[in-house]
């Protein structure tokens, strides 16, 4: 929005993301939860294909999962468990209903902290099921229109995170999923990949006029007189990128509405990454009634603070915790920092590097030291090969030896980079360099020493320098490196040279 | 006890003729209408009836069995690529497509 806009208008959000969760079999049957790109329907047994008679039995790692989830979230952990079942019709749903949860989600009242400090509320979390797969097509033949369904995906386990309405900007919601993603895979709960549908975000978007509204009770109110405008619906978002796009784009459209003096109808929209816009789907003039009723088929799961307990143990330090760890006890900075917590695993590189590296140098030298060579050099190659740092081949306790032998003057930092990417290219050894190269610089003496014997060596070249050739310098540095084989930091030779050439 | 029968009927994909709706409605009034005897029942504070299962009873999650795809297209109308066809076009809630 221009300034004009966003002086007259407030954004609101809120965010449903659904996570595929990291379970072996699915959640109320015991097919095979990976599916992806397999031969359709090999993953279907006749429960999740919804056959009558068939019955649910609800898988405990998936609801160990949701609250592993609500835990690192900060939520409120119920302790007895009701599924309930959402009505629909639609080809995706055999049973005709999802098992879901309405009335009392596993976890509520969480929160996650995100990049500006604040604390995006979350709602609830609860555990459900994941529908089937339909492509919409039409018969070449005859014109008809049809579905084709594949169940593998019908029934794997599903957890929702709904956010109160408290996002404020598309930048924020896209740092909110962000954090979510980094979580739900720091934990193990999901691979959360948006591309393989494995974790999906639809946010609700509104726009109201500034001073006319307020957030209370996790509910946006009028003020007055103020007629609040409806919230939009956007699906078919497929990346984070997008997530931050697409609500830019919807605050655009419904704010130009708003000008032009028409009306927002509550509906659903649809993301169309290709042409970077929005598209009506349908409007949603009431709440749809899915005529929600407990699952009588499930028993009530009783949780225990025993439970709890043993779930809780599985969270480690998450990225917002280690960036402030890094910042405080490092003096890391808060972008080196948040780049490397990205990752559980380059998070975890880093902190290995760092203790290596604490055994020759004190704590917060060790992990500048690691950080800088993080984010320069093994970022650099990362980005070349297009992998993780921890994937790229660079071994850390390698990697400790090399940093401490260039901190101790063994070779230049070029030089270092150089052995780096040929342990890579070449699978170089780099103990057996190091080694080299240090019984290669202490056997050649020092540097004054060698800097005399070059000078007794090369009379003709002294004297075009000393009689006003300023390139003959270079050609004695040259000589030096030679017989250091290449360790000395030429701005020392070049320095001692003309020191001993003025004598 | 007023029923909107016509709005049932649509969310169960069941229509109704305009005779049926006539017949049907004070017939499905009256039987709620004896059923909200119940409600002259006081259960404050009395939890609903229901079994309770612990969460380390719950089935462990591991995976077995499957149908082949032959036999989960066994009965389907229409096949196509492996997948159970259905015609027409598809309107409404879709959760994921």
């Amino acid at each position: 929005m221009n300034k004009e806009l966003t002086d007259k208008y407030d954004v609101i959000i809120g965010l449903e993301i659904h996570i595929q969760t990291n379970t072996k079999s699915k959640m109320f049957c015991s097919c095979p939860t990976g599916y992806f790109q397999k031969q359709p329907n090999t993953h279907v047994c006749p429960v999740c294909l919804g056959l009558p008679g068939a019955l649910p039995v609800p898988n405990k790692r998936a609801i160990e999962l949701c609250i592993l989830m609500g835990l690192a979230t900060n939520c409120n952990i119920a302790n007895e468990i009701y599924f309930d079942r959402k009505h629909y019709f639609y080809p995706d749903l055999p049973k005709g209903y999802q098992i879901s949860q309405y009335k009392d989600p596993i976890c509520s009242d969480g929160y996650v902290e995100i990049s500006n400090g604040q604390k995006v509320a979350i709602e609830r979390i609860h555990q459900e099921e994941d529908v089937a797969k339909s492509t919409h097509h039409t018969e070449g033949s005859t014109g008809k229109e049809y579905t084709l369904v594949d169940y593998n995906k019908s029934s794997v386990p599903l957890i929702e995170i709904v956010t109160k309405p408290n996002i404020t900007s598309a930048k924020d919601a896209k740092d909110y999923a962000t954090k979510i993603r980094q979580i739900a895979r720091y934990l193990n709960i999901s691979d959360a990949d948006m591309e393989k549908g494995q974790m999906r975000c639809e946010p609700n978007i509104s726009i109201q006029e500034k001073g006319k509204w307020e957030y209370k009770d996790g509910k946006i109110l009028p003020i007055g007189e103020y007629k609040l405008n409806p919230k939009v619906e956007v699906k078919n978002i497929g990346s984070i990128t997008a997530v931050e796009k697409a609500i830019e784009y919807e605050v655009e459209r419904m704010s130009a509405e708003l000008e032009d003096g028409e009306e927002i109808k509550q509906q659903t929209r649809g993301w169309n990454a290709a042409k970077g816009i929005t598209e009506f789907q349908r409007y949603k003039e009431s709440a749809d009634d899915y005529r929600y009723m407990p699952e009588p088929d499930i028993p009530v799961i009783d949780i225990s603070k025993e439970d709890i307990e043993r779930i809780r143990k599985e969270i480690v330090e998450l990225p917002n915790e280690k960036i402030k760890r890094y910042m405080q006890d490092w003096d890391i900075t808060e972008y080196a920092a948040d780049v490397i917590s990205s990752t559980k695993e380059s998070a975890e590189y880093f902190e290995k590097l760092q203790k290596k590296l604490s055994e020759s140098m004190n704590e917060k030298d060790s992990a500048k030291e690691a950080s800088n060579w993080i984010m320069g050099p093994l970022y650099a190659i990362a980005n070349k090969q297009g992998k993780e740092i921890a994937d790229i081949g660079v071994n850390g306790d390698d990697l400790a030896k090399l940093i401490v032998a260039f901190k101790e003057d063994v070779f230049t930092k070029n030089k270092a980079e150089e052995l780096l990417n040929q342990s890579i290219e070449k699978g170089l050894n780099i103990t057996d360099e190091i080694e080299k190269l240090k019984s290669a610089k202490e056997s050649v003496g020092s540097l004054d020493n060698i800097v005399k014997q070059v000078i007794d060596e090369n009379t003709q070249a002294v004297t075009d320098y000393k009689s006003g050739k300023e390139a003959s310098i270079g050609f004695l540095v040259g000589k030096v490196m030679q017989l250091t084989h290449g360790t000395a930091n030429p701005n020392d030779v070049r320095n001692t040279l003309i020191e001993e050439l003025k004598k | 006890m007023k029923i909107d029968v016509k709005h049932i009927a649509k969310l169960s994909r069941i229509s109704l003729t305009d005779e049926e709706l006539k017949k049907f409605t004070p017939q499905m009034e009256g039987i709620l209408e004896s059923a909200s005897v119940l409600q002259e029942v006081n259960t404050d504070g009395v939890k609903p009836m229901k079994g309770h299962i612990k969460l380390e009873e719950v089935r462990e999650d591991i995976s077995g069995e499957c149908l082949t795809q032959e036999e989960v297209l066994k009965n389907a109308k229409y096949k196509e690529a492996g997948c159970v066809k259905v015609y027409g076009k598809v309107f409404g809630e879709n959760q994921e497509s």
